[in-house]
């Protein structure tokens, strides 16, 4: 396939640096506000990467995690504030990837409902951030169950939903101010039922066959822009060789001498195409920037996008809501492919309806990047519940699954995902330290997040009573008649 | 002779038709939940037979001929109940010719019974009552109506009754999302139940009108006055779905004349007046993990809803509420109550007891002598989410714990070895 587009690697660098530019347009203003150094010690330690340490330390510095390790925290220089962690758990900041908090926020009234662009079955130039309302209160919410990371992704009505955002779960007037540093763009596509659902009697897509033949056209279409940017920046480049050392010093002026014998070849320079947000996201994910998010339940649809990636040549990151991905967990792990998965939603749609309870854990014995997700301002609090109930439902059937891998699909396997594993998701040395202090064990129902860190820094405390309390909710929640 | 020998045969076939009724069995060792002064009895013994719970003790002897279980200190509980559920009317939602939940353009309204709908074949009864749940309160949702029609008990039997009480309630709607349907407003909402009310008080005076005026001087059908005449006679409860503290308030306010027996359904702000409900003993059914403020009657939706109101002496049952979601975790929802303060025990009681006796179930609920021998075996403590029923009995009989998913677990448990495709594995 990659025959079709024999293209210089000079040249595609060149254009990725352009359409980056695009990228940073709303750029994260997100700052670490370093609190003291903090140790925390004679904790149970879940790594995040499978394994877990009895009686462990760790030790916060600069918002980064400095060092960890067993038995007693080392003695230490300066003012560290040290926290006893005896009887509890420690594990890395949970991370949903499939969150709409702020584009679906609570009150839940149509004003307020800002997920899904149901226009056209093709909206991928929409981008997530710009609906999303930090003021939502299912933010703190989802902090109080631990989670320190969450994508909002557009909704599933469309083929092409548009462009995710990845968030630290932290209190700001802004959506910049959330915006994870660095993190990579996702694009969010939807398999099956919705865009049929929502398009049938619009133009559609009426049918599964239709949803591909839109995918297969805006790829296409993608393609196209593609070239049209590269022949752009190549003919740029002639250009500019050319009246470089013709004109002399002044090299853009198109002034150039005329009559000479290269006159024929001085063209004029060349014209830069017009810009096309759709076309610049569907590019992104061709270049490998933006990981694809695909919304798909069943099985055989999951393969057939698979075979759609290879046509048009990109990769898929993970299948969202994968419902039947233990039918096809080989196909999965040979393609590199996460499954972001619930732990036992079933029969609420037609193609949920073959859902099982062990699919999480059958995905992950099967070699495959598992991952709970939630789709849920609900099941955003309680993702560790989610990642017991699988454990459990693995255990039962008989395959050897432990504590300290299940906690992997709720933080290290989330990030990878996200494309921010190198700055999160697990408890090792220099990464961030964005963690959840358990005041039991996590797979418990009734252990609860004690304590919240982002970057180090204490956000929710339940010891203290201090969580945000987001301008909507000033005034009337707390007050007894 | 030869009669008697054919008659043997025969009630010998009669009894194992019907399971394991007629049989005595003893299970010992087990750490028994009895939901009585009893408390959780350790290395417990229970004798059932015909399906009854005969003893429970520390220690029985039986005989040698009694069939023996060692369930190795099990927890074992009474089987769940859940109060308020759409199980058996819908077998995938989201699409509507598979749910019989509601009815809309019918003058039809706190006479619509959805038992003739039930499906007890349903493999989604299998799925919900693998994870311990062995009743529920079946109530339909409003269509055109804010009254949604009557609630029906059902008992999740694979043979037998399987709808134990036809109208065991009427549901009315007054959450803001339901005031469309009466016109637009709370008031006018309130209003159409005290209408209603009285229209059914004087029809229950005297039907004859009715007949006379061949219903031309009635509101409401013959159905909905003969429903709502038994929420006035007091032999159903009116469950009222209301979220918002003032809501609740202005309805208890409104209703107080009629003397009605009242249960709180969602009930969301419900702590915020707490005091009243206790004074009044109205009791309150939640969904424990709805938490949201996902409209304005539900700014004081909280997690530790349940704990207040029974601090505040108030009977709580819990519910699942869900389409199909959640049906199954019932006692998801108990443990998260009992990390957001309420006591175990109460929680267990908000899934058993409390419901046994909202419902008016007799001898159900408790693991006693002369209670039915509903009960569920758990691999660990029944409320952790990493627990699940190793064993259930309903009404005397162990049933299978094998449903749907599991054959589909099972098919796909190995996806090596391509010789034979999957649909003859």
């Amino acid at each position: 396939m990659r025959t079709l587009f024999p293209l210089s690697i000079l040249l595609l660098l060149t254009y990725i640096g352009i359409v980056r530019a695009a990228d940073d347009a709303y750029p994260s203003t997100y700052r670490v506000a370093v609190e003291a150094d903090t140790v925390i010690e004679g904790v149970t330690l879940f790594t995040g990467t499978g394994t877990v340490m009895e009686n462990a330390w760790l030790k916060v510095g600069g918002g980064r995690i400095e060092a960890l390790g067993k038995g007693p925290a080392p003695v230490m220089d300066g003012h560290v504030i040290r926290i006893d962690g005896s009887g509890k758990w420690l594990s890395p900041g949970l991370i949903d990837v499939h969150s709409h908090l702020g584009d679906y926020p609570s009150p839940g009234y149509s004003p307020h409902s800002d997920g899904n662009e149901a226009t056209s079955p093709v909206t991928a130039e929409v981008w997530a951030e710009h609906s999303v309302w930090p003021q939502d209160p299912q933010f703190p919410l989802a902090l109080a169950g631990g989670v320190t990371t969450l994508q909002v992704l557009p909704g599933s009505a469309n083929l092409f939903g548009g462009r995710s955002v990845v968030l630290k779960n932290v209190s700001s007037r802004t959506v910049q101010g959330m915006k994870f540093p660095g993190a990579p763009y996702g694009l969010k596509m939807a398999c099956g039922e919705n865009p049929k659902r929502v398009y049938g009697k619009k133009g559609g897509p009426a049918t599964r066959m239709g949803n591909f033949a839109g995918y297969r056209a805006a790829w296409i279409d993608a393609r196209e822009y593609q070239q049209k940017w590269l022949r752009y920046r190549d003919e740029l480049a002639t250009w500019q060789a050319q009246s470089a050392p013709a004109s002399g010093a002044n090299a853009v002026s198109q002034e150039a001498p005329a009559g000479e014998e290269n006159a024929s070849k001085a063209k004029k320079e060349p014209v830069e195409p017009k810009r096309d947000l759709q076309m610049e996201t569907l590019v992104g994910v061709l270049e490998g920037h933006i990981k694809v998010h695909n919304h798909c339940y069943r099985a055989d649809e999951m393969a057939q996008i698979i075979d759609l990636s290879k046509e048009f040549g990109y990769t898929v990151t993970a299948f969202h809501h994968a419902v039947e991905a233990y039918k096809i967990a080989d196909l999965l792990a040979e393609n590199n492919i996460c499954s972001a998965m619930w732990a036992d939603w079933t029969r609420f749609k037609l193609e949920s309806f073959d859902g099982i309870k062990e699919n999480i854990a059958l995905v992950a014995n099967a070699g495959a990047c598992a991952i709970v997700h939630s789709d849920s301002a609900l099941g955003i609090q309680r993702l560790n519940q989610e990642a017991a109930k699988a454990l459990a439902a693995g255990r039962r059937m008989g395959l050897a699954v432990s504590e300290a891998e299940a906690i992997v699909w709720i933080t290290l396997n989330a990030a990878k995902a996200l494309g921010v594993d190198d700055e999160t998701g697990s408890l090792e040395v220099g990464k961030m330290a964005d963690m959840v202090l358990w005041n039991g064990d996590p797979f418990s129902v009734y252990s609860r997040a004690e304590k919240v860190f982002i970057d180090g820094t204490i956000v929710f405390d339940l010891e203290r009573d201090l969580k945000p309390v987001t301008d909507f909710e000033l005034g009337h929640r707390v007050r007894e008649i | 002779m030869k009669t008697g020998l054919v008659l043997l045969v025969f009630v010998t076939n009669v009894l194992m038709a019907s399971g394991a009724m007629a049989q005595t069995l003893l299970l010992k060792n087990a750490r028994l939940v009895t939901m009585s002064e009893m408390g959780i009895v350790d290395a417990g013994s229970m004798l059932v037979k015909d399906g009854v719970i005969e003893e429970v003790s520390t220690r029985i002897e039986v005989s040698a001929d009694i069939a023996v279980i060692d369930l190795k200190n099990q927890f074992v509980t009474p089987g769940l109940i859940d109060s308020a559920s759409q199980l058996g009317l819908i077998d995938v939602n989201n699409f509507a010719s598979k749910t019989d939940n509601q009815v809309k353009g019918l003058a039809l309204g706190a006479g619509f019974s959805p038992v003739m709908a039930i499906n007890r074949y349903s493999s989604m009864i299998s799925m919900v009552r693998n994870e311990g749940i062995t009743r529920a309160h079946i109530k339909p949702v409003p269509g055109s109506s804010i009254f949604a029609g009557q609630g029906a008990m059902i008992h999740l039997v694979d043979k037998g009754q399987f709808v134990t009480d036809k109208f065991q309630a009427v549901h009315v709607y007054l959450r803001e999302s339901d005031k469309t349907l009466a016109g637009g407003s709370r008031a006018a909402a309130l209003a159409e139940v005290i209408d209603s009310l009285q229209e059914a008080n004087r029809y229950r005076q005297n039907p004859a009108d009715f007949r006379k005026a061949k219903g031309r001087e009635f509101r409401q059908s013959e159905a909905d006055l003969i429903s709502l005449a038994s929420v006035l006679d007091r032999g159903v409860p009116l469950v009222v779905h209301v979220d918002r503290a003032a809501d609740i308030e202005n309805m208890l306010s409104a209703l107080g004349s009629f003397e009605l027996k009242i249960y709180l359904a969602g009930a969301r702000e419900a702590w915020k007046v707490k005091a009243l409900l206790a004074d009044l003993r109205i009791p309150v059914i939640i969904n424990v993990l709805d938490n949201l403020p996902s409209r304005f009657d539900r700014l004081g939706a909280r997690l530790d809803n349940a704990a207040l109101l029974v601090e505040a002496g108030v009977t709580v049952a819990f519910m699942t509420d869900d389409l199909t979601r959640n049906t199954r975790n019932l006692t998801q929802g108990a443990g998260v109550a009992v990390a957001y303060g309420l006591s175990w025990q109460e929680a267990m009681k908000a899934i058993t007891v409390s419901p046994a006796s909202l419902w008016g179930l007799e001898n159900t609920g408790r693991l006693v002598p002369g209670f039915a021998a509903d009960l569920v075996v758990w691999d660990g403590d029944p409320l952790e989410v990493t627990s699940s029923p190793v064993r259930m009995m309903i009404g005397g009989s162990w049933i299978e714990l094998r449903g749907r998913q599991e054959l589909l677990r099972d098919r796909y448990s190995d996806l090596h070895d391509g010789k034979v495709p999957f649909g003859y594995r």
